[in-house]
Parts: structure tokens; C-alpha cells; sequence
């Protein structure tokens, strides 16, 4: 029986089991749990949150200092064939200069063993439209181009779990539609993509399951509507300036959705408990009371801020 | 915009090809190493010889013997200062950049084994230092002794620099590995050890690439010299040299294991 429920239960692509990092004395991982499977997640978090080094983990490039890192049920650092199923995209764009773009992607097929390695690299080359510059120096390459070589190199031997870190940066609109689409394709055909970013806006379209890191830690998990609700949710404070301040203040105060208002020189702040019912609240006491709104601005809506409520909810 | 698709045509896998990885190691190694300054700076290390030769060959009878002049510039200027610099400059300057920008990681994430990664690059830095050192000895043989090899001494230190130009690349590839400053620190050995420690003190003879390499010149030379008589035998410069490639290798591919790549993000 338990032979049966073993077989059908596949191994999963990535698990992070209590993990740990740090450097001298700096924690850059701090106890991190979770399992990464077929399909896309995000991993989210602002710059220095941990995200690079988690990533780094995974495809084996350091230990970690305490935890366990299974990629396909092994341990990456010590099994190398694992990058027979793994690939990493560096947010760094170094490649290197001398190489067209074409024999890049063809040295990396070629150290991993794959039997035709020109074609291989002519099939990943062209999946990121990248086949009709292939025989240029990257040296000379725009930053999304660069994004794309790497993109390409990672994908040459069709790996099943991908990690790419912070991929769209440097890429424009139409390059970064191109690449969510792909990886959505990728992902659709079973592979397991895991992609950081520090904007939510950036990975929300494309990731079913967001990871957010603060500080090292993994503050909160879930799709993408639990997470913008979580976000959504929480109390704001909302500067807000109209004809008459002082009116509209006595006005706010009495909504549930508002916690406090305070006159300011040139407007006012107002915490409200619920964000969306105070939206539509201001909106229908503002036109009650003949007031003009001049502006009306959430001041705590930097990621920073929604990480730290997150993490202190 | 086309709608990108998954290939479906399958990646065949096989097994690595010791031949065309080697062969591809090698072409990241020469695409990172060989810039304009560096290609300077040992055209000018294989040319100092030649251009002491040149002085010595201008002078005529007046110089004295060429074998004398020839084991002097050989050991100083070849054995003790262009190989070692060569060597130095052609066995850290890929995996050292490499490290640095963090193209190291496009080496290490492949079915590639480290170790063989590491054994590719002492090769590549090995037989370009032996080639490149040749050259200076062979230039300045034939300047100073007018195209001959007096008791073939010359071909003796041509041996000899492909054999000491092994040890020293082994020795810095996997000097880059380990440290950010391997420049620096294969220059402080190259000027403190093997310029002044091994030449003072007698009982480290044993442990300097210089002295190995004038252990190997004296077995294939019929000409003597004192510097011929105070170093280990022929045996164990060839024992010892051995160690060390066979190290090297070893610990580059441990080091690899855990590469010191700066960042993966900017």
C-alpha cells in the first residue's frame, strides 16, 4: 500500500525544509520552509529580502547553513546531475563578450552532454527570438538581449525546474509579454518556474503561488488573490485634500471604515481600517456634501510597507 | 507578437564528451584571458631574454661563453620569472574573471564534473605557459649562440619550462579558485618564495617549481654548473610535480563544488 501511494505521488521539483543561510553575520535566509512543484510561483520580496540567495540554494551553489535543500529528492551541492534537470537564470548580466550569442548557448549544451548540441541551441535561441542576432558578440548586446541569451542558455536542455532571478528586468513591454508567455508555456507543459521579483505587479499575472521574503524570512504564501487581499486589507493611511478640508473631515469620521482623521496644513490623514470600503465611501460623501477632492493618496503603499505588515500581522 | 511555443522536439541527452567539453572549456578560457594588455604584457616577458641575449650576442668574443650565459638568463629570467609570470597571468585570468562577473556559475550548473573542469584549465594554462616560455628560450638561444645549441642546453630548458610551466599553472588555477587575490598572492610567491626564500635557504629547494625546473635542465644538458649541483634530484622534482598537478586538480574541482561566485544578482 504504502508502495502504491509512494508511486503515485511524484517527488516534488523543489523543497526548502527548515533553511538557513548566512554570511559571517548576516542571516540571509532565515528558517524557510516550503515546496516548490509544477507550475509558476513568484518569489517576492524587496531588494536584500534574501531572494538571490534563496535561489542560490536551490540550484546548489552554496549550502545552506543549517536545513535541508532537496531538488528531485537530492541534495543539489552534492549531486550535480541534478543540473541535468535544473537551470538558473542570473540577474547578473555578465556573459561573455567575445562570444556570439549562438556558440554561448551551444558551449552550455555542450557541457551538458546533450547529444546535438547546435541544435539544441538553434531551438532555444529561436524560442526567445534571439535565432536572427545569434551569430553576434554579446558584447555588443542591449540588456534584453542579454536577458534573452541567458534565458536561452538555461533552457537549452528543456530543464524541468527553472530558476530565474528577477528575469524581466532591463526587458521592454513586448519582450516581457513574450517571456511570461513562455514560461507560461513552459509551466503549462509541467515545468516548475521560480521567479523572483521585488514588483508584485511584475509576477502577479503570470505566478499561481506567490512566496514573499522579508528580511530573510518567509513572511506569507498563497495565490495571488489571497496575497493582494492580505495587502488590500489591511489599514492604510490616506492623504487627502479637497476644497474643504475641515468639512469633509467631520463627514469621514463618522464612516466604519475609518479609524481617525487628523487636519493637516494643506489636508488631511486618514486611517482607514478597510481600504476598498473607504474608496467607495469617500467617493459618495464627497458628492453628498458637495466637496471637490483634489487629491487622494495612500501613503504606505510602498512594498516595504506591505512586506512589513505582513510579516508583523 | 507570435505566441512563444515549447519545443517538442526531445533534448536528446548523452554522455559528456570528455573531447568537446575540453574543447569548449577551452574556448571560454581563451575568450576571457587573451585581451589586449595581457597579450602585452607577455610579449614583453617572452622578449626580456631575447633582448639580454641580443646585448650579449652584439659583444662577440667579448661576452665569453654562451653556455655559462645561457643557464644564467635561462634560470633567472625564463625559469624564475617569465614562466612563473606567464603561468600566473594565463591560469588565473579566466576562472578569476569568471568568479568575479559570475559567468562562473554558466560552468559549474552543468553535468560537466568540476574536476574535469579544473584539469581542462590547468592544460589550457599549462601548455600555453610551455609554449610561450619555448619560444623565449628557444629566441634566446638562438641569438646569443648564433643558432646553435651548445651541449644542448637550450633544448634541456625547453623540457624543463614545459615541465616547471605545468607546475606553476597547476599551481595558480587552483591559487584562482581559492582566493579573490590570487594575482596578487601568485605574485608575492612568485617574488618572496621563489625569488628569495627557496634561492636562501637550502632546505626549501625541495619545495620550489624553480629548483624542479633546474633539476629536469641538468639531466638532459651535458654542461655543468654550480646552480645544477643544490637542488633535489630529477626524481623528486618529478615525484613532487606530480603532487601537485594531481592536488591542484583536486582541489579546484572541491572548490568548484562551492564556487566563489560574488553574486548571482546585481
Amino acid at each position: 500500500m504504502s508502495a502504491v501511494a509512494a508511486m503515485s505521488t511524484p517527488t516534488p521539483a523543489l523543497v526548502f525544509d527548515a533553511v538557513s543561510h548566512w554570511y559571517g553575520d548576516v542571516v540571509a535566509v532565515n528558517d524557510v520552509s516550503c515546496t516548490v512543484d509544477a507550475g509558476i510561483t513568484g518569489l517576492l520580496g524587496p531588494n536584500g529580502a534574501g531572494k538571490s540567495t534563496l535561489l542560490q540554494l536551490a540550484a546548489g551553489l552554496i549550502a545552506p547553513s543549517a536545513g535541508t535543500v532537496l531538488v528531485y529528492g537530492e541534495r543539489p551541492v552534492e549531486h550535480p546531475r541534478v543540473y541535468d534537470r535544473v537551470a538558473l537564470v542570473p540577474e547578473r548580466e555578465a556573459l561573455p563578450a567575445m562570444l556570439s550569442a549562438r556558440a554561448f548557448v551551444e558551449a552550455r549544451a555542450t557541457l551538458l552532454g546533450l547529444r546535438d548540441p547546435r541544435g539544441a541551441a538553434q531551438r532555444a535561441l529561436a524560442e526567445v527570438e534571439m535565432d536572427t542576432v545569434a551569430d553576434r558578440r554579446v558584447g555588443g548586446f542591449s540588456k534584453g538581449m542579454r536577458q534573452r541569451t541567458k534565458l536561452a542558455a538555461a533552457l537549452v536542455h528543456e530543464p524541468t525546474l527553472v530558476l530565474l532571478d528577477e528575469p524581466f528586468n532591463g526587458l521592454d513591454p513586448r519582450q516581457r509579454v513574450h517571456m511570461m508567455r513562455l514560461l507560461e508555456a513552459r509551466a503549462a507543459a509541467g515545468t516548475a518556474v521560480l521567479l523572483s521579483s521585488h514588483i508584485l505587479e511584475e509576477i502577479q499575472g503570470v505566478a499561481s503561488n506567490i512566496l514573499v521574503m522579508l528580511s530573510g524570512r518567509l513572511a506569507a504564501s498563497g495565490d495571488y488573490r489571497t496575497l493582494r487581499r492580505l495587502m488590500t486589507d489591511r489599514p492604510h493611511t490616506v492623504r487627502v485634500r479637497s476644497h474643504d478640508d475641515r468639512r469633509l473631515a467631520s463627514a469621514l469620521i463618522q464612516l466604519e471604515a475609518v479609524q481617525g482623521v487628523e487636519l493637516e496644513r494643506g489636508g488631511l490623514m486618514v486611517r482607514a481600517s478597510d481600504y476598498t470600503a473607504f474608496a467607495r465611501a469617500l467617493a459618495r460623501v464627497a458628492q453628498a456634501q458637495a466637496i471637490t477632492l483634489y487629491e487622494v493618496e495612500p501613503t504606505d503603499e510602498s512594498l516595504e510597507h506591505v512586506f512589513a505588515y505582513l510579516v508583523a500581522r | 507578437m507570435s505566441v512563444p511555443t515549447v519545443s517538442h522536439t526531445p533534448t536528446v541527452r548523452g554522455r559528456v564528451s570528455w573531447l568537446a567539453t575540453a574543447r569548449v572549456l577551452i574556448q571560454l578560457a581563451w575568450a576571457r584571458t587573451f585581451s589586449p594588455v595581457l597579450l602585452l604584457a607577455i610579449s614583453a616577458l617572452v622578449l626580456l631574454p631575447m633582448l639580454f641575449a641580443l646585448a650579449f650576442a652584439s659583444r662577440g668574443s667579448l661576452s665569453g661563453d654562451p653556455v655559462v650565459f645561457l643557464i644564467q638568463r635561462y634560470d633567472t629570467l625564463v625559469g624564475a620569472l617569465a614562466t612563473p609570470l606567464i603561468a600566473l597571468l594565463l591560469g588565473t585570468s579566466a576562472f578569476s574573471a569568471e568568479a568575479e562577473d559570475g559567468t562562473l556559475l554558466y560552468l559549474v550548473t552543468t553535468t560537466t564534473p568540476r574536476w574535469w573542469i579544473a584539469c581542462v584549465r590547468v592544460v589550457f594554462a599549462s601548455v600555453g605557459t610551455g609554449l610561450l616560455s619555448a619560444v623565449a628560450v628557444w629566441g634566446t638561444g638562438a641569438l646569443a649562440a648564433g643558432g646553435h645549441d651548445p651541449l644542448g642546453v637550450t633544448r634541456a630548458f625547453t623540457v624543463a619550462v614545459f615541465f616547471g610551466g605545468a607546475a606553476y599553472a597547476a599551481l595558480f588555477t587552483a591559487l584562482a579558485l581559492l582566493t579573490r587575490r590570487a594575482l596578487v598572492g601568485g605574485l608575492v610567491y612568485i617574488l618572496i618564495w621563489e625569488g628569495v626564500l627557496s634561492a636562501t635557504f637550502p632546505a626549501l629547494h625541495y619545495l620550489s617549481v624553480r629548483q624542479w625546473m633546474l633539476a629536469v635542465a641538468a639531466s638532459l644538458t651535458e654542461a655543468t654548473d654550480a646552480r645544477f649541483n643544490v637542488g633535489p634530484s630529477l626524481t623528486a622534482s618529478l615525484i613532487s610535480a606530480a603532487l601537485l598537478l594531481v592536488l591542484a586538480v583536486y582541489v579546484g574541482g572541491r572548490q568548484l563544488q562551492r564556487p566563489r561566485i560574488s553574486r548571482i544578482g546585481t
